[in-house]
């Protein structure tokens, strides 16, 4: 689906939030890494979309009026065969429909569990006077605690993708501590300056979230992303 | 010079100016821009009230009851009216043809009056349609040195001034070009941009950038009208020449709505301080900083490393002057063995030491030529960028009172050095118990360009900001 195609339906639907598939989809094809992940309407799909994504995956549930989907019982982590996937997406749907009764249910996300990696995050925000704004911190801790983040305003040049990411506090930890690898910085300014990129060229995208982002010493991945776009 | 063609160049080289509403005996206004007139420009009052002029023949100026008289073009008016006026002025000033005008006239929208915010919304909509340069209101206009256009009658008239300011402040306006002059900082053009409802700050970066005159662009903001001007605007302005950005007031935390993390962590000050960087600015939080930066970036070399020679008068200032280097963020390494072996021939290791911190006075004790030695080993040493050196109030003003010459030949020793060297030069000069003594010599340092400092701290945080800024060229 095209990014008008998305808002269109989104807007139709009466929504800000573009849903987790919709989101990787329009960053996917904006060239931003992010993980594969398919809308399953039933079991069935879910249990095929999990064979072809290799396991372990992971599930999460796709819903217009469930916003914390942890605390639903709406994500099942490390899930490792077919029958797995199938008492899964049940548990997801019998939970999700408990903690919030009469939720509209469009799906279940399926996707690839991504290696642990360094977690960071790469966001962007629209500013009252300047704007949309780009984000990157560290993930975890390091943004929830110390708020470790660093701006710049879009449009974004080479080097302000370089100068976001060397002035975080925590830019040692990239670099590989305690014997740690150290994260593909390369990676990581391509998926900042690609997000950037991204939102120029639609402005309707007011918020936007990959979080975390998993850095390898070779390539970066976002595992979750949120888009929200303007009120039409 | 100027900017040919800029909207803003009329007013910024005036060659008439007006005053409108000024009042005698004070006649505050006419008497800030009486250094215009001496320099030949064509000054009017215009004053409606015969009441208000008391005396103002022996002004030399001429006053006109209605500025319909006035046979030319003005450039540049200061209008200080009652603000109930300031639109009827505002219509004789665009009916004139005036290149821009500064209202002094204050009560505007800063009031939160429903009259003054209708009136300012007057003034705004007939200077708007006009393309009017209105500069205001309630601001203290321009300050133009060369030309004598003034905003205080002390602030100094100097031909050759490289440095433009912005206050959006009057007060900060009037103090940083007095606190500049009195540093030896001579500004080209400033202006005092007030409520900045028609001009906005914008607009004078965009003429000081291309001003030639200009070399470094200074100013004190608080907020700006439009934020994508603004950043576009600094950005082009910081490719052309320093910029030097000094934000004052906490930015408000504007309590948006906001469905993502990133927004929540979006906080104003984080967002500024990124556009900051990403302009390539320099950022000051208060006057000193600012006045403090300027001078290193005019009167210092470029440092091309980070390693600095300090040259301090004693053993506990030498620990002091290696604090406020290292905190700062500089080095200070080890000399040569060559530069050892060199100083070792003739320096007093009795109460001296020649390692780097240098501690020098006894070995130096006055003796200029002994100075002139220490400097040209320690410049030529390749572990060393740069050089920051101690002159004691506390040791020497007693000397230097006495004999003027020993100072003079001092200053003329480093400057020497100064000129001879690709490796920046910074003095520090605490006036200690002298500081009326050390006020009357400031100006032998700044004739010559010498930068100085009156703290170790203050000079290591103007090198570290102006390294930084070449570092990231």
């Amino acid at each position: 689906m095209t990014f008008e195609a998305v808002l269109a339906q989104a807007r139709a639907e009466g929504r800000t939030l573009l849903n987790e598939v919709e989101a990787k989809q329009l960053l996917r094809d904006a060239g931003v890494p992010v993980t594969n992940t398919t809308l399953a309407t039933s079991r069935e799909e879910a249990q095929a979309q999990a064979e072809a994504a290799g396991y372990p995956v992971v599930l999460k549930v796709v819903s217009p009026d469930i916003a914390h989907k942890s605390d639903a019982g709406g994500v099942k982590l490390n899930l490792k065969s077919k029958d797995e996937v199938g008492a899964a997406h049940d548990a997801i749907l019998e939970s999700c429909l408990k903690h919030v009764p009469g939720a509209r249910i469009t799906g279940v996300a399926v996707q690839h569990m991504a290696p642990q990696g360094t977690e960071v995050i790469v966001g962007m925000t629209t500013d009252p006077q300047f704007g949309p704004v780009m984000m990157f911190g560290l993930g975890g801790i390091m943004v929830e605690v110390l708020k470790d983040v660093s701006f710049r305003l879009v449009p974004l040049e080479e080097k302000d993708a370089t100068q976001m990411i060397d002035e975080i506090k925590g830019r040692p930890i990239l670099a590989g501590v305690r014997g740690q690898p150290p994260a593909d910085i390369g990676a990581l300014k391509t998926a900042i300056l690609k997000v950037a990129e991204f939102v120029e060229k639609h402005p309707e995208v007011k918020e936007l979230d990959l979080n975390p982002v998993f850095a390898y010493p070779d390539g970066a991945i976002a595992v979750d992303a949120r888009i929200v776009v303007a009120e039409a | 010079m100027s900017v040919p063609g800029h909207r803003l160049d009329r007013m910024f080289n005036p060659k008439v100016v007006a005053v409108v509403g000024d009042k005698g005996p004070m006649y505050m206004w006419l008497r800030n821009n009486m250094p215009f007139k001496e320099k030949g420009g064509t000054l009017y009052s215009v004053q409606l009230d015969p009441a208000q002029i008391p005396g103002i023949e022996a002004l030399g100026v001429k006053n006109v009851t209605s500025m319909s008289e006035i046979p030319e073009p003005i450039d540049y008016a200061l209008v200080a009216v009652p603000r109930q006026v300031s639109p009827f002025v505002l219509k004789d000033l665009i009916a004139n043809g005036a290149g821009g005008a500064g209202f002094f006239t204050s009560g505007f929208a800063e009031t939160g009056e429903e009259l003054g915010i209708k009136l300012q919304g007057q003034l705004v909509e007939m200077a708007k349609e006009a393309n009017f340069n209105l500069v205001g209101p309630n601001c203290m206009g321009l300050y133009l040195p060369k030309a004598g256009v003034r905003f205080n009658a002390d602030a100094p008239v100097t031909d050759d001034g490289r440095v433009g300011f912005l206050s959006q402040s009057g007060t900060h306006g009037i103090m940083f070009s007095l606190v500049a002059g009195a540093n030896g900082i001579g500004l080209s053009r400033c202006a005092s941009i007030g409520n900045a409802v028609v001009l906005d700050v914008s607009d004078y970066i965009d003429y000081l950038m291309q001003d030639d005159e200009t070399e470094v662009i200074g100013m004190y903001v608080e907020g700006v009208r439009n934020g994508r001007k603004f950043f576009e605007t600094l950005r082009e302005a910081c490719k052309r020449k320093p910029v030097i950005v000094w934000k004052g007031g906490a930015t408000e935390a504007g309590s948006r709505a906001t469905m993502s993390h990133t927004g929540s962590l979006a906080a104003p000050s984080a967002i500024w301080e990124g556009m900051m960087r990403q302009c390539g600015a320099i950022t000051t939080q208060n006057l000193d900083e600012t006045i403090d930066t300027m001078k290193a970036l005019l009167s210092a070399k470029k440092p091309r490393g980070n390693r600095m020679a300090l040259l301090a008068q004693t053993g506990g200032q030498s620990v002091s002057i290696t604090d406020a280097f290292a905190r700062a963020g500089w080095e200070v390494p080890a000399f040569t063995d060559s530069t050892y072996a060199t100083l070792g021939e003739f320096f007093n290791i009795i109460g001296g030491s020649f390692k780097n911190p240098l501690d020098m006075a006894g070995t130096v004790q006055g003796k200029t030529e002994t100075l002139d030695k220490i400097l040209s080993i320690i410049e030529a040493d390749p572990n060393i960028d740069g050089m920051a050196m101690e002159l004691s109030a506390m040791f020497a003003a007693r000397q230097w009172k006495a004999n003027p010459a020993v100072l003079d030949t001092t200053l003329d020793i480093i400057k020497a050095h100064m000129n001879a060297s690709d490796k920046p030069f910074v003095a520090i000069l605490h006036p200690a118990h002298e500081m009326e003594y050390i006020g009357s010599i400031m100006h032998k340092f700044h004739e010559r360009e010498i930068p100085v400092f009156q703290s170790f701290e203050r000079a290591a945080n103007a090198m570290r900001r102006v390294s930084d800024y070449w570092a990231s060229r």
